[in-house]
């Protein structure tokens, strides 16, 4: 070796490189146990009790899946006792899914998710939900007819609904996005047990960080209209048979059909766009339109469809109920003081000077007042008249 | 020692070059904290702050390259005692020499941080510093056309982070910019100030200027790469604005990683990763030209060489490092160099181009007074 000094300069970067690459923290994928879901109920006055699942990546271990339930006062510390029950070193980095009992949820659960939030190894697209029960009865289902572990199952559910658009995403960002935002309120998926599978059954609506309600089924659709440009989804409703008499077509011999004593009509939704607007600051009126363009999929009796004034007057109708029902549901989150859609967050930007707190958009929200205007084009009718 | 420095011509670089220069000085570790910075100032204008800051920056240039074209091939140190004479001139130029030091430090600083918080919780402060100091002596061992080549490998090589920047805005909501104009002039101010420590770099310019080939084309690049940055800078922030609720913008410290973690890929789960070893060749070309810069001053004032000037202030940075501890310690000293920047780097060049510019026209009056009699 010739003696030059850029040889010397490239032996001490070298052995630099080396020597410093051997210094951090080694994580070996088989002495990790990768927590996926984790669950927290309230335990008792000052205690919540965690419910990990743990991923482990064993061949030779029959179950992949391990359930871990602690108690500790905060979360850091429920999974470091977690870590004393199990072989494997616990990790958050593929946590997917977190779930919060009920009765945690009405306390408000601001503090385990700052937790999550002040830790750079939980991602931002974890999904937080809430549960009706125990948390841990939830995680320490039986698991014998799940291929893949509860964590990642959950994940894929929510997912899976979410893409489908029946759901609004329910992410960590979008949880803390929603609740620091002055003028909005989270929601969150409630999870439940039906006959030993977990399933969603609604949405839980926050106020602040306390879940104060919940919104089932069909509400949704509408919940989901409001927040968000939407592409799917399907929607039904019932209506007095008489309203729609004079469309329905009478063939002979076939008639009335007597299985429903009420006329239903499922709408399918394909596009929709949804303006909020406010048009009287002063006495705060917002002007809600929502133009929908969707496809009638089904009813519940033989429609005479060809005829464009019948479209008309169906879409006239369906207008006017939607209308109805989203009043309705806007005057039950003022109700319930929870602004899941941001009204607040439209208000505030309309107004100058000192921005509002969270607390003054409630004391105003209350007086709110609100115009829905639905304009529906059912634009198709599926493959016949 | 001579007011003008005429490097030999295989020194020389090309003018346009300048345009990459100074975009990668400016952009360094400053900007991934930059939208929350601004934000607890100016709130949701932000984003209007941070483009007048650029638009400063910019008048700020020119009068630079004003006062650099008074003289034929001049750096600062030179300019100093051209203006102060010897005594007072030199003493400038130290205490701009520790400034400059200093900046190389808080650099380096700034970014270990990031990187133990982000990656590494356990890695010591020292080790990481230490590759890093070493990763810059040796740029600048290799001469100032090295570092140039660094800087524009770090400007192509980062620029598709850029694309990424998009990702968050499918997560945005855009009732956050509004009402635009808010904030009233104090506080769009005091943004404009706050956004010193991250746009700042600039002042570097003083130091390459005689290395630059077409000196009368400097001008045109230096704006492009500011406005490159400007252009950046603000964009990023007004993401971040739409993207984070007011209420998070002003706790997240690092909101542009914090941002980048929505970004998933599909056997990639965590980006930020990928973006907080990136940020390395982000602020590899500050690193370089703070301490080349220092290090100048070595041979400029004291007439020694350069290499023993690069070893000492890296030596120097090295130890200070043990003395930095805790976030609120990283904090005080980094706000104390963006205050001491804020002077240094904005109003210095402008007052020292008056004094030149003052200095060349009563040189001129006596002369022409001279002349008659």
């Amino acid at each position: 070796m010739p003696n030059h000094p850029k040889w010397k300069l490239l032996v001490v970067l070298f052995s630099c490189v080396i020597c410093i690459s051997g210094c951090v923290e080694r994580k070996q994928l088989e002495k990790l146990g990768l927590s996926t879901a984790v669950g927290y109920d309230l335990e008792k006055e000052n205690q919540i009790r965690g419910t990990v699942v743990v991923h482990k990546f064993d061949p030779l271990a029959k179950n992949l899946t391990k359930v871990i339930t602690v108690e500790a006062n905060t979360s850091k510390t429920l999974r470091q006792k977690q870590n004393l029950e199990t072989d494997q070193k616990l990790v958050t980095g593929q946590l997917r899914c977190i779930i919060y009992s009920k009765e945690l949820a009405e306390r408000g659960i601001i503090q385990l998710a700052d937790a999550l939030n002040r830790d750079p190894t939980i991602g931002n697209t974890v999904y937080l939900t809430v549960t009706d029960k125990k948390a841990s009865s939830i995680l320490k289902m039986e698991k014998e007819n799940l291929k893949v572990d509860l964590g990642t199952y959950l994940y894929n559910l929510i997912k899976q609904n979410v893409e489908s658009e029946q759901l609004l995403s329910p992410t960590l960002h979008e949880f803390n996005h929603a609740y620091n935002d002055h003028g909005k309120d989270p929601v969150l998926p409630i999870l439940k047990i039906k006959k030993g599978n977990v399933v969603l059954s609604g949405m839980a609506l926050f106020r602040d960080d306390r879940a104060v309600a919940e919104l089932k089924g069909d509400k949704l659709f509408y919940l989901k209209i409001l927040s968000d440009k939407f592409n799917s989804g399907t929607h039904e409703m019932g209506f007095n048979r008489s309203r729609f008499k004079r469309i329905i077509r009478n063939e002979q011999g076939h008639g009335f059909r007597s299985v429903y004593n009420k006329f239903f009509i499922n709408i399918d939704n394909i596009h929709s766009n949804t303006k909020i607007k406010l048009v009287d600051k002063k006495n705060l009126r917002f002007k809600v339109d929502i133009n929908l363009e969707s496809r009638l999929l089904e009813a519940t009796e033989i429609l005479n469809l060809s005829n464009s004034t019948n479209i008309r007057y169906i879409e006239k109708i369906v207008n006017k109920e939607m209308e109805r029902e989203i009043k309705s549901l806007l005057i039950y989150f003022q109700e319930k003081l929870v602004d899941p859609v941001g009204f607040g967050n439209e208000y505030i930007a309309h107004s100058r000077g000192k921005m509002l707190s969270k607390k003054g958009w409630r004391d105003k929200y209350k007086d709110a007042k609100f115009e829905v205007h639905v304009n529906n084009t059912i634009v198709k009718t599926g493959v016949s008249d | 020692m001579n007011v003008n420095l005429h490097p030999k011509e295989s020194l020389l670089f090309n003018a346009f070059l300048l345009m990459f220069i100074i975009h990668s000085v400016q952009s360094g570790v400053g900007i991934v904290g930059l939208p929350r910075i601004i934000f607890l100032d100016a709130k949701h204008d932000a984003w209007i702050a941070v483009f007048l800051a650029g638009v400063l920056t910019s008048v700020i240039l020119w009068s630079m390259i004003m006062m650099l074209k008074q003289y034929d091939s001049a750096d600062l140190y030179g300019i100093h005692v051209d203006v102060f004479g010897k005594w007072l001139g030199n003493f400038l130029s130290i205490v701009y020499m520790v400034y400059l030091t200093a900046c190389f430090f808080v650099i380096i600083l700034n970014y270990v941080e990031i990187v133990q918080v982000w990656i590494f919780p356990n890695l010591p402060t020292w080790q990481l510093v230490l590759v890093l100091i070493l990763l810059a002596v040796y740029a600048v061992y290799g001469g100032i056309r090295v570092m140039v080549g660094v800087s524009f490998l770090s400007v192509t090589g980062t620029l598709w982070l850029l694309l990424v920047i998009f990702v968050p805005l499918r997560y945005t909501d855009f009732t956050h910019i509004f009402p635009i104009m808010n904030v009233d002039i104090y506080h769009m101010i005091k943004g404009i100030k706050s956004t010193t420590l991250s746009i700042m770099g600039f002042e570097i310019l003083m130091f390459v200027y005689p290395f630059v080939k077409e000196k009368r084309r400097a001008l045109l690049y230096v704006q492009i790469g500011n406005l490159f940055t400007t252009l950046t800078f603000t964009l990023v922030t007004f993401i971040s604005v739409l993207f984070f609720a007011e209420d998070s913008l002003s706790k997240v410290i690092w909101p542009v990683i914090s941002m980048l973690k929505i970004v998933r890929l599909p056997n990639l789960e965590r980006f930020e990763f990928i973006a907080v070893s990136f940020w390395m060749l982000v602020i590899l070309p500050n690193m370089c030209f703070y301490l080349w810069a220092a290090s100048k001053g070595f041979s400029r004032i004291i007439k020694r060489t350069q290499k023993m000037g690069i070893w000492i202030i890296a030596s120097l940075a090295f130890v200070a490092s043990f003395f930095i501890k805790a976030r609120y310690q990283m904090n005080l000293v980094t706000d104390m160099i963006a205050k001491v920047g804020f002077y240094a780097a904005f109003c210095y060049p402008v007052i020292l181009t008056i004094i030149v510019y003052l200095k060349k026209w009563l040189s001129r009056r006596k002369q022409s007074h001279a002349e008659p009699s």
